[in-house]
């Protein structure tokens, strides 16, 4: 959360000289981030208070006027188009020059001297919204009358005219910290990190009612949700604009200045970090608030000018018959300060963070006061605030006290306190800091140590925990942060890890997953990396049963509710996606799948894709992906085989198979692979009945492989064959064979025929003109060689004419 | 024999002054030195003389032979030489043509990134591990020194799973996808070996989807364990690491922030490879970074309720964590301009082949 703090402002309580570069740097380095400083002066250059002396028609123009203007060293002509433009109005003027943002929109602009349609213009009369004051109050197409805001002689710059020398900063503020989401809290932190003097007093509350009493009872009904709930009736208001000063503090906080009231409560809130709330008390009924849960299906007017339909778990701050305010989070529409109202009941209370935190993301209600509440403020900020209310309300809007002030508290406060061993504060710094030097930083920052008596230790304390600490400081170890930052982590040494590494080695999956990724990438497979959730129908569209899988409680989208079972779906969705623009690719995913356990968490398996897709011919990249998978397998050492019979339910990988659903893969062009016995994969093209379900053009071949399976046998595999001391003789075969004669059949055949068939290459299969329909012609070429001699011409032709007898005789083979 | 030796000689030697090419001049060879050649046909004259005559003729032969031989090799030299010229000069390259790509394929940006996160933290000692991505409460939250009703801990910011129309709830709470990393942390101690230097890099996810923020995502939990592991180890280390991974010539530092299991919690700012850390001057400030740094991840002291969570007895053991976002880190170290951080899971190939 982030907070508009402006130094001038934070400079009331603090003394210091630090400039506002250097408090932004300490600030940063040893309490909150700065993200941003801006200095007024640099955004008002050139802009001065001018008062219009009087206003003529535009020669060309219905619309707009041309003002003469008193800028104090001279009067000018002006063409403006303020609808409120008036005679004797002061006015903000800015000259060529300065820099505005028109209409309030787009990118800063330069002013020069101009013409508007015809008429000369010198600078420009402004609204709010083209010098960064869009909260600023404004009618509408109107400029920004100046009138009441300052008494500044013409030609008075605009910076001093409304005093504005200073910087804001927008400082982001740890979620932990509310009390630093404010102008006293970061006073406090600034004077830690400065060194400089903070200076607060509280005021004390008033004690009894200074009017006629007007009656009011407070109820909390649910302490658990409101533990303590103030407030007072202050009667004789008069509800206006809020005086200049006042206006111009809550716009550079970046509120919206609404009347004196209202602008009252959020002064507070920024200065104090403590949302007050106002209510009319005559739109109280029945003289009461109730603190309450609300009802099932109550209706509660905002004062977004929304109905919002409750339940229980919400808490409203309720009069007598109805919702007048959502606790912490939102006033009503019907029960706020108005030009009418005169008796106020102002309310400072504090609420639970969560119910608080819980209800405005359920209605999504959000606000300043519902941000600071969630993160939790102290039971000890209301009484501070409302006492800073009654005395602001007496000063500017007229009122006086007209009730008690009620105080209902679910119990009494008492602080925390926590031991403090200094030496653990060194251990975890690594510095030698001086117990002196430790107790200043915390009391600093508002904490009181303590000796704790103990005659065995004398370096054992107790912290007091100040109050506005109350909630983030929940331990020992949190004072050795507070140390720390205020001696400025950027203070620290920096060295090297101490010690000896760890003795264990780390999961050697890992080690095997990167592996095979690199080996894939480098042999010309791009790597995928894909959601592990997919949709329901993404699942059944592959045949697999979503009630299999994990199903997320609350998904973001509906295409993104179950945890994937199986890499397939996602690859053929991807598929789809890219074959408009790539008609051909090679890819691969190596992610996990998760499978449903009984009451247990999911089991997390590492699978394997790898597919081709975009085919005209599936065998030569049903050979590329079975060969991609053998060097996989030679390189790691896995003794892999392929087997034809793929049935609908063989890769054990992937459960949940929805039943009535064909086989994934094509039955003729498909293969298990096997490792020690078992199935641990599937090569194949996948059968048109799901290619056409993912709407996929061209036929794919895909490896679908449980690596978990394989990744346990894998091992730097270096194997050694002496290289052959004799010769080889190489011959080619070409026999036109049956179409379902298989290879390795052929080449069993042939090295059976004699022992000094060393090896069976394929390196042709044709098919087509002169080869029989359900023919094919197998190029082989044979290679022969003894151990012990060099081989003669005729021995090869005697072992060759076997091969041919025996293939001829085996595979009815025509040699050709 | 001599004469008929010498005039073979002399004839040879102004005939492959003649020779104009390759072929001319193994014709010359054959029909001079062949096998059945004109020399060969004298040396047949050889058996038929007299012994100490042969012996002469025998050696004055071979003179003649050497003779030739060697007139034969310059002569074929320097038409070799004469033809590798002519060659050279109509041989051309158009060496402006595109190269041919290998056919090599692409590991996924958060693949590499991952790799080179690892490589630098294995040289301090840091093993590579890998925790569950479905996770207990108990380690997603609890143990991490979470409070109940924290706000990761809503329907709103974390992903639940679902049992029926429930949430999913087990002998460790609720089920959850990991959010972090940091549901290593617990784990990692729970195996019980010390000292721990663990690297958990992992996918993780959280209930956000725009420009910025992929509902998965990847993060590398970074946790050391030891007795007396001070600020100053965590600072080293990640000093290490800024400068092996963004360059030798970058900085770090600490600022104090708040997360539920460190204590105290850092973030950590590395300074900016644009403006080197000056934020710019008075004419043009460095539109990257904030005064010369930028936010690189969170850090901390591993909270003392974390490590007992861990059964480590804080009194004895402390240490540090951090957990920050692959996909931030890689792309503020290649000053990729990926404008939508989801476009890296679409899978385009197009997006996928430049990397």
């Amino acid at each position: 959360m982030n907070i508009l703090a402006s130094y001038n402002w934070i400079k009331e309580y603090l003394k210091t000289d630090a400039t506002p570069a250097d408090f932004a740097r300490e600030l940063s380095l040893k309490s909150m981030s700065v993200e941003s400083a801006t200095q007024l002066a640099d955004s008002f250059k050139k802009m001065v208070v001018g008062v219009v002396k009087e206003i003529k028609a535009h020669p060309n123009a219905d619309r707009l006027k041309i003002a003469l203007t008193d800028i104090g060293s001279d009067t000018v002509e002006t063409v403006c188009g303020g609808t409120n433009l008036k005679e004797g109005m002061r006015v903000f003027v800015a000259l060529p020059g300065a820099k505005v943002r028109w209409h309030g929109e787009g990118d800063l602009v330069e002013l020069a001297e101009t013409e508007i349609r015809g008429a000369k213009s010198f600078g420009m009369i402004c609204a709010p919204s083209e010098v960064g004051f869009e909260k600023a109050p404004c009618v509408p197409g109107g400029i920004w009358d100046l009138t009441n805001i300052t008494d500044a002689k013409a030609g008075t710059s605009i910076e001093d005219a409304l005093n504005i020398d200073d910087t804001i900063f927008d400082i982001e503020i740890t979620t932990n910290r509310p009390d630093a989401m404010s102008i006293i809290g970061l006073a406090r932190e600034g004077a830690a990190v400065t060194g400089g003097e903070f200076n607060f007093e509280t005021i004390d509350l008033p004690q009894e009612a200074e009017s006629p009493v007007f009656p009011l009872r407070v109820t909390v009904k649910d302490e658990d949700l409101c533990p303590r709930y103030m407030a007072v009736v202050m009667d004789g208001i008069k509800v206006g604009p809020s005086p200049a000063w006042l206006q111009m503090k809550i716009l550079l906080a970046g509120h919206r200045p609404i009347n004196n009231i209202v602008d009252i409560t959020n002064l507070i809130l920024h200065e104090y970090g403590q949302p007050l709330h106002a209510f009319d008390y005559e739109k109280l009924e029945g003289e009461e608030i109730i603190v309450r849960r609300a009802k099932n299906g109550e209706k509660f007017l905002a004062l977004d000018e929304k109905e919002y339909e409750l339940n229980s778990d919400n808490l409203v701050i309720a009069d007598k018959k109805r919702p007048v305010a959502l606790g912490g989070v939102m006033g009503g529409q019907d029960s706020g300060t108005w030009d009418g109202t005169t008796t106020v009941v102002f309310e400072a209370a504090t609420f639970d963070p969560v119910s608080v935190r819980r209800t405005a993301r359920g209605l999504n209600l959000f606000s300043d006061s519902q941000l600071l509440f969630e993160k939790g403020l102290s039971t000890e900020s209301p009484a501070i605030a409302l006492a800073r209310a009654i005395q602001l309300t007496r000063e500017i809007a007229g009122g006086k006290v007209a009730s008690a002030v009620i105080d209902e508290r679910a119990q009494e406060y008492k602080p925390k306190s926590f031991r403090f061993r200094p030496h653990k504060v060194r251990e975890l710094m690594g510095v030698n800091l001086e117990e002196n030097e430790m107790f200043e930083i915390l009391e600093r920052l508002g904490f009181t140590v303590e000796a704790t008596g103990e005659v065995s230790d004398p370096s054992d304390y107790s912290v007091i925990v100040p109050f506005w600490r109350g909630n983030d400081i929940e331990s020992e170890v949190d004072f050795a942060e507070e140390i720390a930052r205020i001696y400025g982590y950027h203070n620290l040494p920096s060295v090297l890890p101490q010690g000896a590494p760890p003795s264990t080695i780390g999961d050697q999956d890992l080690v095997w997953e990167k592996w095979a990724k690199d080996l894939l990438a480098t042999s010309g497979y791009t790597e995928l990396f894909g959601y592990s959730f997919v949709s329901q129908d993404d699942l059944s569209r592959y045949g697999l049963d979503p009630d299999k899988a994990i199903r997320l409680h609350n998904p973001l989208t509906s295409d993104l509710t179950h945890m994937r079972t199986s890499l397939m779906p996602s690859l053929l969705k991807d598929i789809k996606m890219n074959q408009g623009e790539l008609t051909q690719g090679s890819v691969f995913e190596l992610a996990r799948i998760y499978l449903p356990r009984e009451k247990d968490l999911p089991e997390e398996r590492t699978q394997l894709t790898i597919a081709e897709f975009g085919l005209i011919e599936v065998e030569p990249a049903f050979l590329r992906v079975k060969g991609m998978i053998e060097e996989m397998a030679k390189k790691s050492g896995l003794r892999l085989s392929f087997d034809r019979s793929v049935d609908s339910s063989s890769f054990q990988g992937e459960v949940g198979r929805g039943s009535g659903k064909g086989a994934h893969w094509h039955p003729n062009r498909s293969a298990r692979i096997i490792l020690n016995d078992e199935s641990v994969g599937v090569i194949g093209q996948l059968s048109s009945e799901y290619q056409d379900a993912f709407g996929i053009d061209r036929p794919l071949v895909v490896a679908q492989i449980d690596f978990q399976k394989i990744q346990p046998w894998m091992h730097v595999a270096r194997r050694y064959v002496p290289i052959a001391d004799y010769p080889a003789i190489t011959r080619d075969l070409a026999i036109v064979v049956d179409e379902k004669a298989e290879f390795e059949s052929l080449a069993g055949t042939i090295k059976e025929q004699s022992s000094i068939v060393e090896s069976v290459d394929l390196f042709d299969i044709y098919r087509g003109t002169g080869i029989p329909e359900g023919k094919k012609s197998v190029a082989l070429s044979i290679t022969l060689r003894a151990p012990d001699r060099t081989l003669s011409h005729e021995h090869a032709d005697d072992v060759i004419s076997a091969v041919e007898k025996a293939l001829k005789e085996k595979f009815s083979a025509v040699i050709r | 024999m001599k004469k008929e030796l010498e005039q073979l000689r002399d004839e040879f030697l102004s005939a492959v002054k003649d020779v104009a090419d390759a072929a001319g001049l193994e014709d010359l060879r054959v029909e001079y030195l062949g096998r059945k050649g004109k020399l060969a046909g004298i040396m047949k004259q050889l058996p038929s003389l007299a012994e100490d005559l042969r012996k002469d003729m025998g050696s004055f032969a071979n003179e003649v032979k050497a003779a030739i031989e060697t007139a034969f090799t310059e002569a074929h030299d320097s038409l070799h030489e004469i033809d590798r010229e002519s060659r050279r000069e109509v041989e051309w390259l158009d060496i402006t043509m595109p190269g041919t790509q290998p056919k090599t394929g692409h590991l996924h940006l958060v693949t590499q990134a991952i790799e080179e996160v690892n490589n630098i933290f294995a040289r301090l000692g840091f093993v590579l591990v890998r925790h569950p991505e479905v996770e207990w409460d108990l380690y997603a939250f609890e143990s991490l020194n979470m409070p109940k009703d924290h706000p990761a801990r809503d329907e709103w910011e974390t992903f639940f799973i679902a049992d029926g129309e429930k949430q999913m709830v087990g002998e460790n709470g609720k089920v959850v996808l990991t959010p972090h990393t940091s549901n290593g942390q617990v784990r990692e101690m729970e195996k019980g070996n010390m000292p721990i230097r663990m690297i958990n890099i992992n996918k993780c996810y959280r209930r956000q989807s725009d420009v910025s923020h992929a509902p998965m995502f990847h993060q590398f939990e970074g946790l050391m364990i030891d007795k007396n592991v001070t600020i100053a180890e965590l600072k080293g280390t990640i000093d290490f690491f800024a400068k092996n991974f963004f360059g030798a010539d970058r900085e770090i530092r600490l600022r104090p922030f708040h997360f539920r299991f460190t204590e105290p919690s850092f973030e950590i700012d590395i300074t900016c490879d644009v403006c080197k850390g000056t934020g710019g001057d008075e004419s043009a400030v460095c539109r990257l970074c904030k005064d010369g740094w930028l936010e690189l991840g969170g850090a901390g002291m591993v909270h003392p309720n974390v490590l007992k969570a861990g059964n480590l007895d804080p009194d004895e053991y402390t240490g540090f964590a951090f957990g920050w976002g692959v996909e931030r880190t890689m792309m503020m170290k290649a000053g990729l301009n990926i404008a939508d951080i989801r476009t890296l899971y679409r899978n385009d190939l197009r997006f996928l082949r430049q990397f």
